[in-house]
């Protein structure tokens, strides 16, 4: 049964040594290792991590994103996972997490009941599994975000964090999935597997983080049963 | 030979490491500053400025390069020493250089807390090294092309101006040595406008990897300069943007050290070369990292 979740998002400047002495860089990435020592500190008997890829699949549990990709001269991981999963592993270590792990993956385009059916799985990982949902928002939200302004990005993301914040998440089930495409608002799929998480429950909910200081959405929010 | 560590004071500073060295005469009459800091406090004003601004070392100097009205020993002193001695005072820490060319005035000054003597004359004053090794301090070994201090170079030639100055500075240094100087403590300067004319000054720039090739770390004094000036056809307050291009390429091919008059520019080029040596990492990088 999953009994703690974070939902966090996956920005390689979570990461100082990428991002440097950034304050804004640094707000976000206080609030997602917060919420991840918060993960960890419930002691769950296994994390598992779930995020989107270009396919489903689970990765070896010591797989890492490879952040020389983004340039930085380091050294490249044993096993490289994909950047969703593999960045939150990474945050993980950093808040001391040492024990089982599990990284899953999730296809973009996955349909709402595959989504729910791999929150089944997860779940049945062990009696007590925390989950770390990496759905990042719209990078859409300002004029100088990635995508440019989308006046529909602003509204989308409110929409996640009000069903997030309510403890309401079968309202993520409404979230349109080409709408969310549209938006370049990658993590569809991943909140549908947090929708599954806790499938006939409205679990406890503490968001932490929803702001979009690049003009990409970032919601941090750590949620239990 | 393979650089190694700078000593510099109790500083030890590795090869990727590149250090401003910020110009502060006291003098009245110097090229670039016009005595902007002839007064005392104007002068410790601008070191406040400097080391705010990332200074590692301030060369202090009472003398001007060019010809000029006389200044002996006893008024080279009279400028520097009480100087010197308020800088250290003031920044226990910071790198002090001094620019002499006159071991009497260096022993002097060292005594007051220099760690460095920076001999822009070549070697003029063969004692100045023993000064250096008696003191414990750094020494700069530079080429001047053979004139006396304070002389303008008339007509000077070279087979080849970078053997010159590679024999005259290495072998500055061999002396410097065996004087008992520490030589982690030794830095060379091919002297760029000393005892050169403009291509002299920019051929050793061009072919400033052959000094760097000798595993000493090596100082380049650049800033305002009349090679400058010249290159360009910039009058003296319009060299800041050529000073820098050169700047940059000197600390490409290796130079550790980079005496300058604005410090702000001078440490913001280095560190921009340093970034994309790969020496230093961005100071903040989120753009397509969001």
């Amino acid at each position: 049964m999953i009994t703690h979740a974070v939902l966090c998002p996956s920005a390689p400047l979570l990461l100082p040594e990428l991002a440097g002495a950034d304050r804004d860089a640094a707000a976000v990435r206080e609030a997602t290792e917060t919420a991840l020592r918060w993960l960890v500190d419930a002691r769950p008997d296994l994390v598992a991590v779930v995020g989107v890829a270009d396919r489903t699949a689970s990765w070896p549990a010591h797989a890492r994103a490879d952040i020389t990709r983004y340039g930085l001269a380091a050294p490249s991981p044993a096993a490289t996972a994909p950047p969703t999963v593999g960045l939150a592993a990474l945050l993980l270590d950093r808040v001391g997490s040492q024990g089982r792990l599990a990284l899953q993956t999730v296809r973009h385009d996955a349909v709402r009941e595959q989504c729910l059916a791999l929150a089944a799985d997860l779940a049945a990982l062990a009696d007590r599994v925390g989950l770390v949902v990496v759905a990042d928002g719209s990078a859409r939200r300002t004029l100088k975000a990635p995508g440019y302004l989308d006046p529909r990005a602003e509204p989308y993301d409110a929409a996640v964090e009000a069903a997030v914040r309510a403890g309401q998440l079968d309202d993520l089930a409404r979230l349109d999935p080409a709408l969310a495409e549209e938006l370049m608002a990658p993590g569809w799929a991943a909140l549908q597997v947090l929708a599954g998480a806790f499938a006939g429950v409205r679990p406890q909910s503490t968001v932490r983080y929803a702001e979009a200081p690049f003009g990409v959405g970032y919601l941090v929010a750590t949620l239990h049963r | 030979m393979t650089p190694g560590v700078l000593r510099l004071g109790r500083h030890a500073f590795g090869p990727t490491e590149r250090l401003v060295m910020a110009i502060v005469n006291r003098t009245p009459d110097s090229f670039y500053d016009r005595g902007a800091t002839w007064q005392e406090d104007a002068a410790l004003q601008r070191v406040h400025e400097v080391v705010a601004a990332g200074a590692q070392i301030v060369d202090i100097g009472g003398v001007p390069a060019a010809p000029g009205s006389t200044v002996d020993v006893e008024e080279e002193l009279r400028r520097t020493l009480p100087f010197v001695a308020a800088v250290r005072a003031a920044y226990p820490d910071v790198v002090i250089s001094v620019d002499t060319w006159r071991h009497e005035v260096a022993r002097e000054l060292c005594a007051a807390g220099a760690d460095l003597i920076n001999d822009s004359w070549g070697g003029w004053d063969p004692q100045l090294a023993t000064v250096a090794a008696q003191a414990g301090v750094a020494l700069v070994c530079s080429h001047a092309g053979g004139l006396a201090p304070r002389t303008r170079p008339y007509r000077v030639t070279y087979d080849d101006v970078m053997a010159d100055v590679l024999r005259h500075t290495l072998t500055l240094a061999e002396r410097a040595v065996v004087a008992g100087v520490d030589p982690a403590r030794i830095i060379i300067d091919p002297a760029h406008d000393f005892g050169k004319n403009t291509r002299h000054s920019l051929e050793v720039t061009r072919r400033l990897d052959e000094m760097v090739a000798t595993g000493w770390p090596v100082l380049v004094s650049l800033s305002n300069k009349d090679f400058v000036g010249e290159t360009l056809d910039a009058p003296l307050e319009e060299r800041l943007v050529g000073t820098l291009a050169a700047t940059s390429v000197a600390a490409w091919l290796g130079a550790r050290i980079f005496r300058a008059h604005n410090v702000t520019q001078t440490r913001h080029t280095l560190d921009m070369v340093s970034a994309i040596r790969g020496d230093l990492q961005p100071v903040r990088s989120v753009r397509g990292l969001a």
